[in-house]
């Protein structure tokens, strides 16, 4: 359960008298709101990208745009009136569970999450000019995509931020519980927008061999998982949050596969029939288990060093699983509607290619190359390093949360 | 919304003089599609993956129904779905839609016509390229920036609060210490959002200047003279190392190019170039080099004056490609009487443009036909002219190359070049490549042999094309100042007219 330290953040006695007790409504609302539009946000990307991978051709009202849209007003207007009414109409202890905003007051996750829904309004029209100016990008990785990732992902955090400040302020075990869960959800959620961000190098098993995928993954992945191990009240958190982002993933993959679509655009190199599904998801919840463990057993005195450990730890086990599931996704057993493995986008030119590991390291006589590959996984393990440290301090600063 | 949109961003693009065809990117067909006669017209958009416009006009029949479908040369797992052109309010006959082109080269436009005739289809090969760069509009520059520093300085208020504010238990007043610590933590976020955007900054500029390097040009080319007196030779060669280096595949990968497809003859031709002097557009010549290797295209000189001129080349690969090599060249005063034509299918003129009806050196005459009508840019312009004998009958016409003629359209300064004949703007090489592609066609060359026994069947072909009217589809692009040569054939010699055109700019510049 909870570590000492935070439970004595917690003693009631620190609480100003002149506030009564009773959680406020809007609050318990807000979460509610900000946490299903982040699903459907998730759900839409994840729609809206099959949909470039078998359909091709959309418009701005498709489904899976309307769904991202949605969840990002419903979001950000309903943290809105949140901020507003606390500003105006707010009870004293509403006033006090928030922070001043250039004369407003709301609770911190209400403001990430508002300033994420106007980054998100910024992306249309920079997005819109840039396939004017470069041509439609097919790909994820672009400048107004990012912009578009980073109010997601805004999104998403504020929510987290008003569960987490919600959760240390709560007394009651059953309440804790529930909002504790809500965070781990939000923050598979969060897993899920990062592994799409990095789906082009960390995600095809094609790359499982290459150190790329490696260090990419050790960057961006013990961030979240660290932070959301140290700041989740339920037992093994970055666990249960990897386990909501294989979940999420897996279902998609199995749903969207039973939906007949075929291709719109051309070129047309590859023959789809159904909705072409996500790749497999990481096995993240390997090590994540393990940042679980070792940040309850390590305790909160030597984050240096702790971080250390979690990089590595990270890296290797994420080696461990990856490099022979990468082999195992390639063998004919993997292609099958479980493993999805066969499934690839319209535009995808057949060939031996796709059976093959890709940029793996070799020397000139054409073997695999140990020492560079040594060399790529240690970069690896140093990004894992960093990255844990920097989810160190943000999963201390979420656990001391309380507006 | 989207559209008008898309109609300002359309007005403010800077259109590069590197599309495929010189200046002249849009691409127009007349011809038949099964027992229809079709008009089609697609406007291009400037960058790929972008929507083209798909105008499809059926001349004297009412179809039930038109339908337009866009694909890539080499598409080897079929064909998307045909997308149904829908009738243009105030232009009967006329039907539109609107089609993305994702990858860059050869595509087709397969245009279907269905109705009381029965059905038919026509394929018009269309090379897209990207093109132009279109700069950031200042007011989205305006908006996009305020609302940048907007979110700016709310992600360091919201830093600010949440060091300040955030972790404190509710109602507890900030200490001295923690206000301090939250204009750390502001300045902090602040430089690391601004390192971010820089960041950001220096990936967009790498993206442009990526786009940039892709957007297409043609193959560096250069002119020269070779030899003197009368054998004297005009010598093409083409510098590009993306084509001289074609076969080393090593060579390639390393430089990140595919290889391009060999040539492929059009109207018997591998090139079709054309010489127009710089000064005054006074002097033209069609000529068609021939090559060993072709990297360079050799062709005798023909007797043009002195003079600096610019060289136009027209290519086709096997993938349906269809380009113009651009060029200049200084030459020296004329070893051959001025005048002479060149051999066989070789075209020369001299002079300026015809006031009135032109009159060709055996007496016949080439009139266009309302020649009076204003030209405006954009708009399908009336290039229609009519053939007659010295005693004014409609003449009849033989076979130039294939076709009952060709014109070639230039401006006066160079910027817009474009070979038309009967059927448009489009090549018919690259026509037939499309035609005569079979499923699973891997090896080079083999379209290109199939093109040429067909073109050999059709050099065959001598039987006269009566009436004496010719028609070329096509619209100015820009205003400006143009020259139209008209080149037929007669008694076996090419024999060719000048008009002159001035074509006003569009009143409404920018809409369809």
């Amino acid at each position: 359960m909870a570590s000492a330290a935070t439970q004595s953040s917690l003693r009631p006695d620190m609480r100003a008298p002149a506030i009564s007790a009773e959680p406020a409504a809007s609050g318990a609302r807000t979460r509610s709101a900000v946490l299903i539009s982040s699903a459907a946000i998730v759900a839409g990307i994840l729609w809206d990208i099959s949909w470039h991978k078998t359909i091709g051709r959309d418009t701005f009202w498709t489904l899976p745009h309307v769904l991202e849209q949605l969840g990002a007003i419903v979001a950000g207007v309903s943290c809105g009136w949140l901020v507003l009414h606390t500003t105006f109409a707010g009870s004293p202890r509403e006033r006090a569970e928030s922070v001043r905003f250039w004369g407003f007051h709301g609770p911190l996750g209400a403001w990430v999450t508002i300033w994420g829904t106007f980054v998100m309004l910024t992306s249309a029209p920079f997005d819109n000019w840039w396939h004017d100016a470069y041509g439609l990008d097919v790909k994820i990785m672009s400048p107004p995509h990012m912009v578009l990732a980073v109010g997601m992902i805004s999104i998403v955090l504020g929510g987290m931020l008003l569960l987490l400040a919600a959760q240390n302020r709560a007394t009651g075990s059953e309440q804790i519980r529930w909002l504790a869960r809500g965070f781990v959800f939000a923050g598979g959620l969060l897993l899920v927008m990062v592994a799409t961000m990095v789906s082009e190098y960390a995600s095809r098993a094609n790359t499982m061999h290459q150190p790329l995928f490696y260090q990419v993954a050790a960057g961006a992945f013990p961030v979240l998982l660290v932070a959301l191990g140290r700041a989740g009240r339920l037992r093994l958190p970055a666990t249960a949050s990897a386990a909501v982002y294989m979940g999420i993933i897996l279902a998609t993959m199995w749903i969207l596969q039973l939906f007949p679509a075929q291709a719109k655009l051309a070129p047309i190199y590859t023959r789809v029939s159904h909705m072409v599904p996500p790749e497999f998801p990481l096995l993240l919840i390997v090590p994540a288990l393990a940042i679980d463990l070792l940040l309850r057993r390590a305790g909160r005195r030597h984050d240096w060093l702790l971080a250390a450990g979690l990089g590595l730890g990270f890296v290797s086990l994420l080696l461990a699983v990856q490099w022979w599931f990468g082999e195992f996704l390639l063998s004919p057993a993997a292609r099958n509607f479980f493993f999805a493995a066969d499934q690839w986008p319209y535009m995808v030119q057949p060939g031996p290619w796709q059976h093959r590991f890709w940029g793996v390291t070799r020397d000139a006589a054409g073997n695999l190359d140990a020492l560079a590959l040594g060399r790529g996984l240690a970069f690896a393990a140093l990004f894992a390093m960093g990255s844990a440290r920097v989810g160190l301090w943000w999963g201390n600063g979420m656990s001391r949360v309380m507006r | 919304m989207r559209r008008s949109v898309g109609r300002v961003l359309g007005l403010a693009a800077l259109v590069a003089l590197c599309t495929a065809h010189v200046g002249s990117p849009d691409v127009w067909y007349e011809g038949s599609a099964g027992p229809y006669h079709v008009v089609v017209y697609v406007r291009l958009p400037g960058v790929i993956p972008g929507i083209a416009d798909i105008n499809v006009q059926v001349v004297d029949a009412r179809p039930e129904q038109v339908t337009a479908m866009v694909n890539l040369y080499n598409a080897s797992a079929g064909t998307p779905p045909p997308d149904v052109a829908q009738p243009v309010a105030g232009a009967a006959g006329w039907y539109a839609t609107r089609l993305w082109i994702m990858a860059p080269g050869s595509n087709s436009v397969t245009v279907a016509v269905s109705g009381a005739l029965g059905s038919g289809s026509a394929v018009v090969p269309v090379a897209a390229v990207p093109s132009r760069r279109l700069p950031l509009q200042r007011w989205l520059g305006v908006v996009l920036g305020a609302m940048g520093l907007f979110l700016f300085a709310g992600i360091v208020t919201i830093a600010g609060a949440a060091v300040r504010e955030g972790v404190l238990p509710p109602g507890e007043a900030p200490s001295r210490r923690r206000l301090v610590g939250a204009r750390g933590a502001m300045a902090g976020s602040a430089l690391i959002v601004g390192l971010l955007l820089l960041g950001g900054w220096t990936w967009w500029d790498g993206e442009d200047r990526a786009f940039r390097e892709r957007m297409y040009r043609p193959f560096a080319t250069t002119a020269t003279v070779i030899g003197s007196g009368p054998r004297r030779t005009l010598r093409l060669e083409i510098q590009d190392s993306g084509w001289v280096m074609r076969g080393d595949s090593l060579w390639l990968r390393q430089h990140g190019q595919r290889a391009w497809p060999p040539l492929v003859t059009d109207h018997g031709k591998l090139v079709h170039l054309f010489l127009i002097r710089q000064s005054d557009m006074g002097a033209f010549a069609h000529l068609h080099p021939t090559t060993r290797d072709s990297v360079h295209f050799e062709a005798p000189l023909p007797g043009l004056p002195a003079g600096r001129y610019r060289i136009f080349a027209d290519l086709v690969h096997e993938s349906g490609f269809a380009k113009t090599l651009v060029t200049s060249i200084d030459l020296p005063g004329p070893t051959l009487p001025p005048g002479v034509d060149s051999a066989g299918d070789d075209g020369i003129y001299l002079g300026a443009a015809a006031a009135g009806p032109a009159v060709l050196p055996d007496g016949a005459t080439i009139t266009w036909e309302g020649a009076g009508t204003p030209l405006v840019a954009g708009a399908p312009a009336a290039l229609r002219f009519t053939v007659r004998e010295p005693d004014g009958r409609p003449a009849s016409l033989e076979p130039y190359l294939g076709m009952p003629g060709h014109a070639v359209v230039a401006r006066e300064d160079g910027a817009v070049f474009i070979h038309l004949h009967p059927m448009g703007t489009v090549s018919m090489a690259a026509q037939e490549t499309f035609a005569l592609r079979r499923l699973g066609d891997t090896a080079t060359g083999a379209i290109g042999s199939r093109i040429a026994a067909r073109d050999s069947a059709m050099a065959a072909m001598t039987q006269a094309i009566p009436g004496g009217r010719l028609s070329f589809p096509y619209a100015f692009p820009q205003p400006g100042r143009y020259r139209v040569w008209v080149q037929v054939k007669r008694g076996g010699r090419v024999r060719t007219a000048a008009f002159d055109a001035r074509v006003r700019p569009a009143a409404n510049a920018g809409a369809s």
